[in-house]
This record gives structure tokens, C-alpha cells and sequence, in this order.
């Protein structure tokens, strides 16, 4: 049986996101919070072992100071290491380790195309494609070909523009969001109204993507910064399903 | 126990009971006994005495009973409650409760108290926000996919009906974490030994 030709095309589009490395900075309400729920704790708390020996030797020490001797408590010349030189020891060791910035280069140049840039958030794949005799800025898109599900449609999509051996798990086989469009009335025919573009979500996996050719001008962009780029229907249709 | 004697009839065999002679009048049941119904078969060996034969079986059939009463003991015993292992963080050690480790800190003022109550308040009140705040987003996503899949199904069904499988590789999903900065590349950690002191009590 002949099928029914359809008027709309179809395709399949891949919403890929590199998952934040760093945890998001603390709200004023909750740094506050953090601090009270500390200090509570150390109210609640009994002194520790290490706690007990400090005042022990602090007592000890003032004990000297005022002259009190116990002769036979200690003897003259044996180094006794104290708490609070463990204390600073443990500082000392603390300072010199230096940890990876959380504002990277990237993040300061504002190089939109790299990977490291804001890494406390998610980024989303942007690439320049031309639709119609447009250029436009989307997420990377595919027409689906008979034989495939949308899902392959969506695989194909990101393996075109990124390379194949890009690593992303893409997340189940239904689509998250769709848009619909007609085609401008000089191209439309009976049999070609418009196209529906079914996005599908993947978490990036593979975290060097240096050795990738990009076919295109790529952008790496977060969920605030979609809005420079992309059309405002299209846009409204992808925030439905982008959780920030 | 089998008779030796070569007179006699071979179904002693059968009786397991009988003792080094081949004639016996005895209480237990012979199965091939219609041999030896006459009591006229000649003895063949010692006569021995059927009174110590039987205290030896007695015996034999006390201290079997015997044993039998201490495995049923034992199996009482084993099948007493089993000892529940002790939850090591829920169990204070003694050393702790001294009152010599009680922090002594200063009382807190009203103000103090009162920061702290309208403090609490308004973290109950962030807290709802970002609650809605997140219901919201999982409800948009939620209507986004429904919409998704009916404007598939008007399209096709079989490409619809590929999208509502399950996705048998997505679960076990795992991903470590962000943390506060990020990896160092290059990092080479230092050696070190792990000695793992944890008690491990068995029921």
C-alpha cells in the first residue's frame, strides 16, 4: 500500500549539553543559612580529643608563665609538640597547595567556542546552518531519511558536525520538544507545507573534543546566552525543555 | 555383625540386629525369619548369655538417645534469636559523655535568638520558591515531550511507536559529580596506602 505522503518534512535535531564541573556559587540566603547551621553545631558539640589536649597545653602553659613549676611534671629539654603547632603545620601544608581556577581563561576572553568556559553551568551546542537561503544559527539539525528512527536522525545530526567518535548519552528514545514551521508561501506546495524539527537532550561525555574537525561555526553557549543567538519561536520551543 | 558360622542359613543377612551367633529368640523383627521359626536348629556357637547382649543393646539404644537429646538441644540453642549486629554511630562511647567535654560558650542574646528565628524563616520561604521553581521546569519539560509525541504520532506511527520504547542503556546512569574547583590538569596525586579499619561483626 502506497503511503500517504505527509506534508511536513521532518528532522531530527540534538540538543547536546556539557554538564557543569563546579558547583554553582552559594545565594546570600544560603550562605547565611550555612553559616547559622554551623554554628549551631558547634554549640551542640562536645569538646574533641584534639580540643582537650589544646587546653590542656594552653593551661599548661600559663601555668609556666606564672611561675607555678612542677619540676617533676615534665623534664627540662624534651620537645613536646603541641597542638597548636600541629595546628599551623596543617595550615602551612593547606597554603601551598593551589587549586585550578574557577574562572578560567576562556570565561575571561569570552571565547564562545570553547569547552571550558563557565563551568559551573550547562552548554549547549550552537551550529551555523543554512536553511532555505538563510544562514541561521540552530541547534545541529538532520533530515530524517526512511529507515532510521529520529533518534539515529538526532545521532547522525551531532556525529556530522562533531566527528564520530564524540561520546554522548543521549537521553531515551522520545523526543523532548518540537517545532513546527511552514514554509514561506513561495515555496510551499501541496505536498511540502512545512517541517517539524524533534529535539532530542544527550549529556556530552567525552571531555577533550580538541581532535574534532567542526564543519562549522560551532558555539558553546548557556541557557541565558541562547537568546543572542536564536530565532524567538525557536527559542521559546527550546526552553520548554531545557532545565537550568 | 554378620554370622560366621558355616552351618547357618545366609538370610541372617538380612537381620542387622543379630550377634556373632546364629540362633537367637529376639524381640526384634527378622525379615527373613520364616528360616528360623523352629527352635530344634542346631547351635552352632558359644552359647552366649542373652542378658548381656541385651544390656549392650540397651545401651547402644541409650546412648544413641542420649545423643539424640543433646543434637536437639543444640539445634534449640543455634536456633535462639540471632545477635543483632551493634550500629557503630548509633552507640555513644562512654569516653564522650564525660563532663569534663561539655563546650562552655557563652548564653545567647534575644537578638541573637531573634536573627536566628527570622533567619530560619526566610530560608523556609527560599526554599519554597526554589521548590515551585523546579516543579515548574519538570512540568514544562513533561508538557514539551507530550507535545512532541502527539505531533510524531500524527506523523507516523511506526516512527512513533520506536519513540516510546524503553531505553534499555540508559539505566544504571552514572556521573560523578561537580565539585568546588575544577581538576588540575596534569595533577599527579601523591602514594599512599589505605588501611581499611572498619569492625565487621558476623550474626
Amino acid at each position: 500500500a502506497a503511503a500517504s505522503r505527509r506534508p511536513w518534512r521532518l528532522f531530527g535535531a540534538m540538543c547536546l549539553l556539557r554538564l557543569p564541573r563546579i558547583t554553582q556559587p552559594l545565594e546570600k540566603e544560603e550562605e547565611e543559612m550555612a553559616a547559622l547551621m554551623g554554628q549551631i553545631e558547634l554549640e551542640k558539640s562536645h569538646y574533641s580529643d584534639h580540643e582537650i589536649r589544646k587546653l590542656g597545653e594552653e593551661e599548661q602553659l600559663k601555668r609556666r608563665k606564672e611561675g607555678l613549676y612542677d619540676d617533676d611534671d615534665e623534664a627540662p629539654g624534651k620537645t613536646v609538640i603541641m597542638a597548636q603547632d600541629l595546628e599551623d603545620k596543617w595550615e602551612q601544608k593547606f597554603l601551598q597547595f593551589q587549586a585550578a581556577p574557577r574562572i578560567t581563561d576562556a570565561d575571561k576572553n569570552n571565547n564562545r567556542t570553547s569547552l571550558n568556559r563557565k563551568l559551573d553551568s550547562n552548554l549547549m551546542l550552537l551550529v551555523k546552518q543554512k536553511i532555505g537561503n538563510q544562514e541561521l544559527w540552530l541547534l545541529p539539525q538532520v533530515e530524517w531519511q526512511p529507515g532510521e528512527t529520529l533518534r539515529n536522525t538526532a545521532e547522525r545530526a551531532m556525529a556530522m558536525f562533531l566527528g564520530d567518535d564524540i561520546q554522548a548519552k543521549i537521553l531515551g528514545n522520545a523526543p523532548y520538544g518540537i517545532y513546527k514551521y511552514k514554509f514561506p508561501r513561495a515555496i510551499r506546495t501541496e505536498d511540502n507545507v512545512g517541517a517539524k524539527v524533534f529535539f532530542f537532550k544527550a549529556f556530552l561525555q567525552s571531555s577533550d573534543l580538541s581532535q574534532t574537525q567542526p564543519k562549522a561555526d560551532y558555539l558553546w553557549v548557556t541557557k541565558n546566552e541562547l537568546g543572542d543567538y536564536l530565532k524567538l519561536e525557536y527559542l521559546k520551543k527550546v526552553n520548554r525543555f531545557l532545565l537550568d | 555383625r554378620r554370622s560366621t558360622s558355616p552351618e547357618s542359613v545366609s538370610p541372617h543377612i538380612l537381620c542387622s540386629f543379630s550377634s556373632c551367633s546364629s540362633w537367637l529368640p529376639q524381640r526384634v523383627p527378622l525379615r527373613g525369619s520364616h528360616w528360623q521359626s523352629s527352635v530344634l536348629t542346631p547351635r552352632t556357637s558359644l552359647p552366649v548369655r542373652a542378658q548381656p547382649k541385651k544390656k549392650k543393646k540397651v545401651d547402644v539404644r541409650k546412648e544413641q538417645a542420649q545423643k539424640d537429646r543433646m543434637k536437639k538441644k543444640l539445634k534449640k540453642l543455634e536456633k535462639a534469636p540471632l545477635e543483632l549486629i551493634p550500629i557503630e554511630d548509633f552507640v555513644t562511647p562512654l569516653k564522650y559523655s564525660d563532663s569534663s567535654r561539655v563546650r562552655s560558650l557563652p548564653p545567647l542574646s534575644p537578638e541573637e535568638t531573634e536573627r536566628r528565628a527570622l533567619l530560619l524563616k526566610k530560608w523556609c520561604l527560599f526554599k519554597q520558591k526554589q521548590d515551585e521553581a523546579e516543579k515548574k521546569a519538570i512540568q514544562s519539560l513533561v508538557e514539551s515531550q507530550q507535545e512532541a509525541l502527539k505531533e510524531l504520532r500524527l506523523e507516523s506511527e511506526e516512527l512513533y511507536q520506536a519513540a516510546i520504547l524503553r531505553d534499555e542503556g540508559l539505566f544504571p546512569f552514572e556521573r560523578d559529580g561537580p565539585s568546588y574547583t575544577p581538576p588540575i590538569p596534569g595533577y599527579d596525586p601523591p602514594e599512599g596506602k589505605c588501611v581499611d579499619i572498619t569492625k565487621v561483626y558476623t550474626q
